[in-house]
């Protein structure tokens, strides 16, 4: 059985168990800058429509009296930390999605005893680290995610073996694993509007709607995820990415932030003991699109100095438009641990 | 269209056309029709009237185009630098094509009627050659539009403007020196892969060094991990004082693919900061920009001295890295080669993929030793070792070891440094 774990808006709630005048207050978590978005908003600012990614602007129209904190990422990591360690006390396996959400393989086919151990685990959260879990027990891993949504805040759903196709066929197609909102607008084109819909349909229908990939998607709106709880995912890449107060309207204003943008990734790589060989920028222009360009490097590397040359190399790949730049983003991969080095022949 | 600004002149169209006899006062120009009138300046009428016309054998000028087109950027954006220049003057036409790093031209001959410039799309223009079979075409043109009988068929192609083409650099020479076009061959081919293609890295690695004495030319290419040097003695040197070029790698790549029949490569630099080097072998010339900058000191890096050295079979060590490499997963391409007892150990392990043993039999002088390489780069430069038989010489694990072929060619040499992989 797996349950799914998921903190309840935790940034805000750390704020809120450090500091006792913030509780019961519209609280939101935001940078400082003229462009912050809202990181997490407290369950007393939801109901105003303040969420996350929000323009802090935007919050502060529609909440008036809204609070807010700036991020403390270190108490996080520490809160996280904590929380973790809970989840791992009786499970064979903990997947970390983010900092407060994980799945874990709960050890047992039984289902009373997964549900003894969700609440368990809800019960030493709250009395140790103060803060509320809600969660969701299933025979698989969507099912027991939906769930947990559906018992936020503070609540645990579970859904009995065999049920989960009758469970899921009610929602909605946004819920399913990877529909967006394009994928949702096609199917509701189509008269499809939740999972049972989906499931329902045949090979050719799914084939011309999703090409091969819908197979997979039928699958899951038929209660089939077979995927397992994976812990210890191995990191596919570091990146470091920085959206700028004002816009950038040139490759030369670029470089600077690009230096310290490789700078960081460097020092992350170097503590994790990495080294990857394929590095990437990001960008995204004034007009929101995104565009991104990558390139091999000969020797895999951890170097700051060599990542931005690559980066460099990168950037000047990248078709600008025209437009200015209001986000910068730097990506290595191809990563591999404690690799041996090439030794260089030059000084 | 240029033409169609001025107001001096008048266009027909559709049924006013006067017969295309292209007898003065008007001439076609891309199907306008244009008059010259007084105010028509020697130099719009120099333009007007600057047709090409010629015939020739289809496999010539697809040969010519076909190698023109290699060097043209297939990314672009200044559209003329998509085209190939086609000149025909005195029973020749000239194909050149640049990316502005490297000109290529090649000549041929033809029967031309008009001499005169014309320009058209490298790709396109290559391809549609490409696909004719042997014969005789006919190609005229006008600035703008490039028109080609080939029996019972008519293409017509979009052209541009000729004299918007790059101009050749200055035809001032320096020093020249020449070279046997087989030895050139193998010089390029034995040293070209060690350079860098990271243009992250810099212009300086990317590039290979020429260093011309008098009587010799030595070649070095190297991207900081490996380096591959290769000399020999020169047909004709240059006077004076050693000279030295970094050229673009994939220049002399260039050059070497269009050796065709010719025996000798006649080198010259050009321009009046000899910031070019052309390179001249039959009817193929290439020009190449030369880089500016420092090439690090390569004798620096080559030991003067091994304490240790194995004689291998060079197809049987290739092999053995090559299957050993398959397990090395993605640390480094791995493998580690153990000296002992006349005998070679490669050895290379993965997590994902299992393990690797191989034993070859060698000839071994001095120490045992262990050493690990990137197996990638040791097969590549062994098989740039013209000889049955590789030496190869090593200091310690953590030391430069050299490769070179056990009997060189005559009056020739060949030497690869590699460095080791540090664990």
């Amino acid at each position: 059985m797996i349950a799914h774990f998921d903190v309840d808006a935790f940034y805000a709630s750390v704020a809120q168990r450090d500091d006792p005048s913030l509780r019961g207050k519209p609280l939101a978590i935001a940078g400082s800058s003229r462009r912050a978005v809202v990181l997490t908003a407290s369950y007393e600012a939801r109901p105003f429509g303040v969420r996350s990614a929000l323009p802090l602007f935007r919050a502060r129209e529609l909440c008036p009296q809204l609070v807010v904190r700036p991020p403390d990422f270190a108490r996080y990591h520490e809160t996280s930390r904590q929380i973790f360690a809970i989840f791992a006390r009786e499970a064979r396996a903990v997947e970390g999605l983010s900092m407060d959400e994980a799945f874990v393989d709960a050890g047992t086919d039984d289902f009373e005893a997964a549900v003894r151990y969700a609440q368990d685990v809800r019960a030493a959260v709250r009395s140790e680290v103060g803060l509320t879990v809600s969660a969701g027990v299933a025979t698989q891993k969507m099912v027991a995610k939906i769930a947990s949504d559906s018992a936020k805040p503070d609540g645990l759903a579970s859904v009995v073996p065999g049920t989960e196709a009758a469970y899921l066929a009610g929602l909605s197609v946004s819920r399913l694993w990877g529909v967006g909102p394009k994928t949702q607008a096609r199917l509701s084109a189509r008269g499809i509007s939740t999972i049972g819909e989906v499931a329902a349909l045949d090979d050719d229908a799914v084939f011309r709607l999703f090409g091969r990939w819908g197979i997979g998607l039928r699958d899951l709106a038929r209660g089939h995820d077979t995927r397992h709880v994976e812990s210890e995912r191995e990191t596919q890449s570091v990146s470091s990415e920085e959206t700028f107060e004002e816009d950038i309207q040139n490759i030369e204003g670029l470089c600077s932030p690009l230096r310290e943008l490789c700078a960081d990734v460097s020092r992350r790589l170097v503590a994790h003991r990495l080294r990857g060989r394929t590095i990437g920028v990001k960008v995204k222009r004034a007009d929101f699109t995104v565009a991104g360009r990558q390139q091999q490097v000969a020797e895999a590397t951890d170097d700051a100095e060599a990542i931005y040359a690559a980066a460099l190399a990168c950037l000047h790949r990248v078709e600008l438009g025209g437009l200015a730049v209001r986000l910068l983003g730097v990506r290595v991969a191809g990563l591999a641990e404690d690799a041996p080095r090439q030794m260089s022949l030059l000084p | 269209m240029h033409m169609c600004r001025s107001e001096g002149k008048r266009r027909y169209g559709g049924a006013a056309r006067p017969s295309p006899q292209f007898a003065p006062p008007y001439y076609r120009y891309d199907d306008i029709y244009v008059f010259y009138d007084d105010e028509t300046t020697d130099s719009e009428r120099w333009r007007i009237d600057r047709a090409v016309k010629f015939t020739c054998n289809t496999k010539d000028i697809a040969n010519a185009v076909g190698a023109a087109s290699k060097v043209v950027n297939a990314h672009t954006t200044v559209p003329i630098l998509s085209n190939v220049l086609l000149t025909a003057q005195d029973g020749t036409i000239r194909i050149r094509a640049t990316d502005l790093e490297i000109t290529l031209e090649q000549g041929f001959s033809a029967e031309v009627t008009e001499a005169g410039s014309i320009t058209v799309p490298a790709k396109l223009f290559s391809d549609y050659l490409g696909n004719l079979p042997p014969g005789i075409m006919e190609l005229s043109g006008t600035p703008a539009r490039a028109s080609v009988k080939f029996e019972r068929s008519n293409y017509d192609f979009h052209a541009l403007p000729p004299d918007e083409y790059p101009p050749l650099p200055s035809a001032q020479r320096g020093a020249t020196f020449s070279l046997d076009a087989k030895r050139f061959r193998e010089g390029v081919g034995s040293v070209v892969f060690a350079a860098s293609n990271e243009e992250a890295r810099g212009a300086v690695l990317m590039g290979t060094l020429l260093e011309i004495a008098n009587d010799s030319i030595t070649m070095v290419a190297t991207d900081g991990y490996r380096l591959a040097k290769w000399d020999t003695k020169l047909s004709r040197g240059i006077e004076g004082a050693a000279t030295k070029y970094i050229v673009p790698s994939r220049a002399l790549s260039e050059v070497a693919r269009n050796l065709g029949s010719s025996d000798v490569v006649e080198v010259s630099a050009l321009g009046p900061a000899q910031n070019q080097l052309s390179f001249t072998a039959g009817p193929t010339s290439i020009i190449a920009r030369l880089v500016d900058g420092q090439y690090p000191n390569y004798a620096q890096v080559i030991p003067a001295q091994f304490d240790r050295s194995v004689t291998v079979n060079t197809g049987t060590l290739i092999g053995g890295l090559r299957r050993a490499s398959l397990v090395a997963g993605d640390r480094a391409n791995m493998v580690k080669l153990a000296v002992a007892n006349q005998q070679l150990i490669i050895t290379a392990s993965s997590d994902v993929a299992g393990n690797a043993y191989e034993e070859l039999e060698v000839q071994q002088t001095g120490d045992d030793l262990t050493i690990a390489f990137n197996a990638k780069y040791l097969a590549e430069i062994l098989n740039h070792i013209d000889s049955p038989q590789a030496v190869l010489e090593f200091l310690g694990p953590l030391s430069p070891a050299a490769i070179r072929p056990l009997e060189a060619l005559d009056g020739t040499t060949q030497l690869y440094v590699l460095m080791p992989l540090r664990q």
